[in-house]
């Protein structure tokens, strides 16, 4: 029979390697994400990095290393040109969205009573992701064509004689789509938020003589700033990307970045479009960190 | 416990999630009996005119074989796929002189013709072209060909456009589209600037091919990805010219549009004659003779011509479509006249693909 003094030891590893399970079961379920983060992104974006840095010699990927992919990015103005105008579409298309769900979203939460018509409305924002996202910017071709709805509408009404040709294929049709299709994105994250903010603070304020304007400057929207951050960080990063919009109704002159890229890729220079892929990811690394600042939530009710 | 009577623990969700594991485990391979199609499958990078849904699975009900497709807009991405899948891919479609590179750089195999019982139905000349053959064997199956040309709608383009350098014209401002394909645009701009080799261009000819470009960029409507938005463009009206393939005409009209015309530029132009190509690593050769072999039976190259309105090699669908009462509309797209496919710049690699894709993208950005 063992006595307390050497059984006291062996209790006490016990406990720890029992707590050290315990801490590895708590990772388990990081495991999962871990490998698919792992093997679909973190290796893919690995290689994008090597690739960038390497030259395409007659269609074969030379592993000589290298700047020149991206010395040639900014040595050449269209490139630096066509960046920039991503970026302010990016920007005026996200303002856009922000600016038409933020009082729709607003009314909704605090006018439109939380039941059936609350739901059914939401349903109705989310509506168009029941049909794929090509078809849904196809659509617009039908709207904003020669022969499209508007055009139609305006000529049944005489107040055109011949199509209007300039709302299609060009920048700001890219612009009008974009917002369609990143609106609901917008919605629901402004949702998430508005939905969990206390209004009898923001009825506090205007009892203590606040206007509308002020309430919702210094009492709302401090506190809903993370929901704000993510919902521009939710329509602005992926638009940065975006190819397909400006590529269906964008025209020789509604070029973005991302349709640059896929010329590279599609003419087997897969260095250079690794290059500019890369730069494009860097730029939303940068714009993330700048947001997260943003995410943090100040305690309203802190001493 | 259940969830609704108050809180999951960490062992109930880790119990709960091994449990729907193991469920999915023994599910997942009865469920994919029940979805499994018998017989081989064989995977092509192609383009979406070289086959009709209704034809693959005609073709896998008759020979067991599925035939997988996986699209490309441009013959370089196709090579440099293949290049690095290896024997992922088993066929690949390929224009002209794509066809020695792929051939030359190990990618497929030569074989021949007659392993593929539909090739007599073959015009005699698409069984001889000089730059397939690898002594006996062939490099491809011939599909189809075409020029690119001018299409016009004379309700706005009252003089036809029988120059590139007439497309030049600010009055076209906007006015007009063609495929966003690199090598070709500027092997068209070389044509327009009197480059002697539209695909492998000297540096001095690449230039001019760019300023054309640059002139010409104002013109553009858009760069489609698709062949069909061109066609949807001069349909709607929204384009007044398009430089496309043949057939372009009847393909507007079957969409609603305008009459348009075809205008051929006097300095020539470009053109495809593709094909479908074994792909050496994919092991899988004798699959491919067989799904071929009903891939390309007169009746779905008929019916093809119909769909896509372009030329293709099968004589015998020619007769198909002269005893259906589409024999005019086949004429008028030169079906009867292959001869004719040997007389444009046919597509192949750009000498230097990189400085090709560089000036385009500098011209369009």
């Amino acid at each position: 029979m063992l006595d307390t003094a050497t059984t006291a030891p062996a209790t006490a590893r016990g406990r720890s390697r029992l707590r050290r399970a315990s801490r590895l079961v708590q990772y388990a379920g990081f495991l999962p994400a871990l490998g698919l983060f792992g093997v679909f992104f973190a290796l893919p974006l690995g290689l994008i990095v090597a690739y960038s840095f390497w030259e395409t010699i007659d269609y074969n990927v030379v592993h000589h290393w290298t700047f020149d992919n991206y010395h040639y990015f900014f040595s050449v103005s269209t490139y630096v040109h066509t960046m920039w105008a991503t970026i302010w579409v990016s920007v005026l298309a996200t303002a856009l969205t922000i600016g038409i769900a933020f009082p729709f979203t607003y009314w909704l939460v605090r006018y439109v009573r939380r039941g059936a018509l609350q739901r059914l409305l939401l349903v109705l924002v989310i509506l168009p992701f029941w049909t794929s996202y090509l078809l849904r910017v196809y659509s617009w071709l039908n709207i904003l064509g020669d022969g499209g709805a508007i055009n139609r509408f305006l000529q049944w009404t005489h107040l055109t004689h011949h199509p209007l040709s300039f709302f299609l294929y060009d920048r700001p049709a890219v612009i009008l789509v974009l917002v369609y299709l990143y609106f609901p994105f917008a919605v629901l994250t402004l949702y998430a938020s508005l939905e969990r903010f206390d209004w009898d603070q923001f009825k506090a304020a205007m009892d203590l003589g606040a206007t509308p304007r002020v309430a919702i400057t210094r009492i709302l929207l401090p506190q809903i700033k993370p929901g704000i951050t993510t919902a521009v960080i939710f329509v602005f990063i992926p638009i940065l990307g975006e190819y397909l919009a400006p590529q269906l109704v964008g025209g020789a002159q509604g070029v973005m970045i991302g349709n640059l890229i896929v010329n590279f890729f599609t003419g087997a220079q897969y260095t250079r479009g690794a290059a500019a892929a890369l730069l494009i990811a860097a730029l939303i690394v940068v714009l993330l960190v700048v947001f997260r600042r943003s995410l943090e939530v100040e305690d309203p009710y802190r001493a | 416990m259940s969830i609704t009577e108050g809180r999951l623990s960490r062992a109930d969700l880790l119990k709960a999630g091994a449990a729907g594991a193991l469920g999915l485990t023994f599910a997942g391979p009865a469920l994919a009996r029940g979805v499994r199609i018998d017989g081989t499958t064989l995977n092509m990078l192609t383009w979406s005119d070289h086959y009709a849904n209704d034809q693959l699975k005609a073709v896998a009900k008759a020979v067991a074989i599925q035939g997988r497709p996986t699209l490309f807009s441009d013959n370089a991405d196709a090579y440099l796929k293949i290049k690095q899948t290896h024997g992922q891919f088993d066929i690949v479609s390929g224009d002209a002189l794509w066809v020695p590179k792929y051939h030359k750089d190990g990618l497929t195999t030569s074989f021949p013709l007659s392993e593929i019982g539909t090739s007599k139905q073959l015009y005699s000349i698409a069984r001889n072209f000089p730059f397939w053959k690898d002594g006996s064997n062939y490099m491809g199956y011939p599909f189809s060909w075409s020029t690119v040309q001018i299409y016009y709608n004379p309700k706005y383009v009252k003089t036809k456009p029988d120059s590139w350098h007439a497309l030049l014209d600010p009055k076209y401002k906007g006015k007009i589209s063609l495929e966003n394909i690199p090598t070709d645009v500027m092997a068209i701009a070389a044509r327009a600037t009197g480059g002697k080799k539209p695909y492998s261009m000297t540096k001095a000819e690449i230039s001019r091919a760019k300023a054309f470009l640059k002139e010409f960029k104002p013109n553009v409507l858009k760069l489609a990805s698709q062949n069909n938005e061109v066609v949807r463009a001069l349909a709607d009206g929204s384009a007044w010219i398009g430089i496309t393939n043949l057939g372009t005409d009847d393909r507007v009209k079957d969409a609603g549009g305008p009459v348009v015309k075809t205008a051929y530029p006097k300095e020539g132009t470009i053109g495809f004659i593709d094909s479908e190509q074994i792909v050496k690593a994919s092991g899988k050769h004798d699959a491919f003779f067989k799904f071929e072999n009903q891939m390309q039976q007169a009746k779905w190259i008929a019916k093809n011509f119909i769909t896509n309105g372009r030329p293709l090699f099968n004589e015998q669908a020619y007769k198909i479509l002269v005893n259906t009462g589409h024999g005019d509309r086949a004429r008028r797209q030169y079906y009867n006249q292959p001869e004719k496919a040997l007389k444009m710049t046919i597509k192949g690699p750009a000498g230097d693909e990189q400085a090709y894709v560089d000036a385009f993208n500098e011209v369009f950005g």
